[in-house]
């Protein structure tokens, strides 16, 4: 009878948090499909009495959410290739290779990611002005690449490690050369790091405020975060409904990757236990 | 004409000497084991054999020609590991094949190939398998087929059994040596198990700080140790050490008994080294205590302490002895080993003369 009354407390419990961080979405979601007058009517209704996707179409048809939808997915998924590529690399280097200054290295990027952003920005912004990137998507990639990078080697470094080194040894004498092992037996093991690193790395270039309203702030280059902010909330009036629905939109990429990749690291992390 | 030749060897991590100077000269055809304590550098050994790690010094040669500079994968040598280092996302078969793929071997020959090690290795119904879905065994043998299916000069195995229950290590132990007698190839094997050196090599080399201290066959290493490291580690139970004490006329005394004639002048006090199978109870000899006694079955162990240290008897298994029993016992001279007391090294040859000549 207790234990009862304790798993029902503790479902409870849980229940309450999941509606406490669920409420706003699903209030996001039912406000974009309001029209204007019902947005603010008392009493409040939980579902639209009128469904209405004409934001939707007005967000993509007369809008700059296109432009800055595109600009955000090139971003992000630039971003992600880079660090991907320069992490991968690296921190197989900081874990397999003995040279001077191994250990220095590790260290520094560790500090680099500790430093707060806001200190990095005016220099970041100064630099690209000098390079002449300053408004370029080009500017946005190399900015989130280097806040990306440091912790993408620190998480892919432990996932490197973690792979027996015996087996690269084994593939070279089996003939592979050491890109070969690499590509052959580490890349499929640390695959599942990887991916969580990518996930992280795509979540952090999507989301990104801060640096893009710094660096950026011509409309054809401005990603979604900052262009949504500037397309809806100038002046004093707020379109509620189109800033919903432009939020919903935001979110469905990051949810339809989630939830892809989410079933891909499961089974990653997973191989390893089964016995058959 | 020797597989392998080791001219010099060194090698060093840092400011840590792992190997430092080793001589080798392996015999075409030849199971040899390097054999030492962990830590003793015979696995660096083998991985500069194998190009996974390059000297720091001297030369390596396979089949005369120096490769210090070629990669493992060119060097035609085929390597097992202690881990199996099987690739966990391939299945057996492609496991086998990996070799042969990266050699560019023909993808028809390969299933043959495969098939043909496989069958040999009992591993047919397994070869679809991922190598997590195989016990401890299987993989050994997995293993032993990816280093098989090349047909490469040279196999290294770096204490293949030593993740083995005791039961799979002895059946394992019998299916290497039968399968190096079947393929003839020389076979460089690296354990700290002197018992599997002893029973599967042809040639040993008993390994230690570095370097080599003997190399010769299992019987020379045994019976002819060249010093006291050796001496200790080969055999089980181990050599006993004691003291002993030449007097007028070169006689050798253990605990105030004579036990041989040797070649010393008066005053040298050698470390005797006596095995436990040639110590016999006596009515006359040297006096001891029996202190614990260990009944095998067929033989009885027993640690007999004197006044010069204490000495392990392998005697029969109807050995009736207690524990604090007062005996003598005694010991061939001809099969007492001497050393040096403070170097080690070996001072006289218990066979005189016949077996001076293998060493």
């Amino acid at each position: 009878m207790s234990a009862g009354v304790r798993k029902l407390g503790w479902s409870l419990l849980a229940w309450a948090l999941v509606l406490l961080v669920a409420t706003p979405l699903l209030w996001m979601l039912s406000t974009s499909f309001k029209p204007e007058n019902e947005v603010f009517a008392v009493p409040v209704t939980l579902l639209p009495e009128e469904w209405t996707v004409e934001y939707y179409v007005l967000l993509l048809t007369e809008t700059s959410f296109p432009r800055y939808f595109a600009n955000s997915a090139i971003v992000a998924t630039l971003t992600t290739l880079v660090v991907i590529a320069l992490g991968t690399l690296g921190a197989y280097s900081l874990v397999r290779f003995r040279y001077r200054g191994r250990e220095a290295i590790a260290s520094a990027v560790l500090l680099s990611y500790l430093l707060p952003s806001v200190v990095l920005i005016v220099p970041l912004y100064l630099m690209m002005v000098k390079l002449g990137l300053a408004n370029s998507l080009a500017s946005l990639v190399i900015a989130y690449t280097s806040f990306a990078l440091p912790y993408a080697l620190w998480l892919l470094r432990s996932f490197m490690a973690a792979v027996p080194e015996d087996l690269e040894s084994a593939a070279m004498i089996d003939g592979a050369t050491r890109m070969g092992a690499f590509l052959d037996v580490t890349l499929p093991q640390a695959l599942p790091g990887i991916i969580s690193t990518a996930l992280f790395t795509f979540i952090l270039a999507w989301n990104e405020y801060l640096l893009a309203l710094v660096l950026v702030n011509a409309d054809e280059v401005r990603p979604l975060t900052t262009g949504v902010m500037t397309m809806l909330v100038s002046g004093f009036n707020i379109e509620w409904s189109l800033l919903m629905a432009a939020s919903v939109m935001m979110s469905v990429p990051l949810i339809v990757i989630l939830a892809f990749l989410q079933s891909y690291l499961v089974r990653g992390f997973g191989a390893g236990a089964m016995k058959g | 004409m020797s597989a392998i030749d080791l001219v010099g060897v060194r090698k060093q991590f840092g400011e840590t000497q792992v190997v430092r100077g080793v001589d080798l000269a392996v015999p075409s055809g030849a199971f040899l084991s390097l054999l030492g304590p962990s830590g003793c550098g015979k696995t660096t050994l083998l991985r500069m054999l194998a190009g996974l790690e390059t000297p720091s010094e001297g030369e390596i040669r396979i089949d005369g020609a120096v490769v210090n500079a070629v990669p493992p994968g060119a060097r035609d040598i085929a390597m097992v590991f202690q881990s199996y280092a099987l690739y966990p996302q391939m299945t057996v078969a492609q496991n086998i094949a990996y070799p042969l793929r990266k050699r560019g071997v023909p993808k028809g020959e390969r299933a043959g190939r495969v098939a043909a090690v496989a069958e040999m290795l009992q591993l047919g119904p397994l070869l679809e398998r991922k190598p997590r879905q195989l016990s401890g065994g299987q993989q050994q043998r997995v293993a032993l087929g990816r280093a098989l299916v090349r047909e490469p000069r040279i196999f290294l195995l770096d204490e293949p059994l030593s993740n083995l229950d005791a039961t799979l290590r002895s059946h394992m132990r019998a299916e290497l040596i039968e399968l190096h007698r079947r393929i003839g190839r020389t076979m460089v094997y690296v354990t700290h198990d002197q018992l599997e050196a002893m029973t599967m090599s042809t040639h040993i080399a008993v390994i230690d700080g570095g370097v080599v201290q003997q190399f010769g066959t299992p019987q020379q290493v045994y019976r002819r140790p060249v010093n006291r490291m050796v001496a200790g580690f080969i055999g089980t139970p181990a050599m006993a050490f004691v003291e002993g004490r030449v007097g007028e006329g070169g006689a050798l005394t253990l605990a105030g008994t004579r036990v041989a004639t040797v070649d010393a002048a008066p005053g040298a006090t050698p470390v005797i080294g006596i095995r436990a199978e040639d110590v016999r109870l006596a009515e006359i000899g040297v006096p001891a205590r029996v202190g614990l006694v260990e009944p095998i079955g067929h033989e009885t162990l027993v640690r007999l302490h004197c006044d010069a240290g204490i000495v392990t008897a392998r005697l029969p298994g109807d050995t009736a002895v207690q524990p604090g029993e007062q005996v003598h016992f005694t010991a061939d001279a001809g099969r007492l080993h001497l050393f040096d007391p403070i170097g080690g090294e070996r001072l006289t040859d218990p066979y005189q003369g016949n077996e001076r000549d293998h060493g």
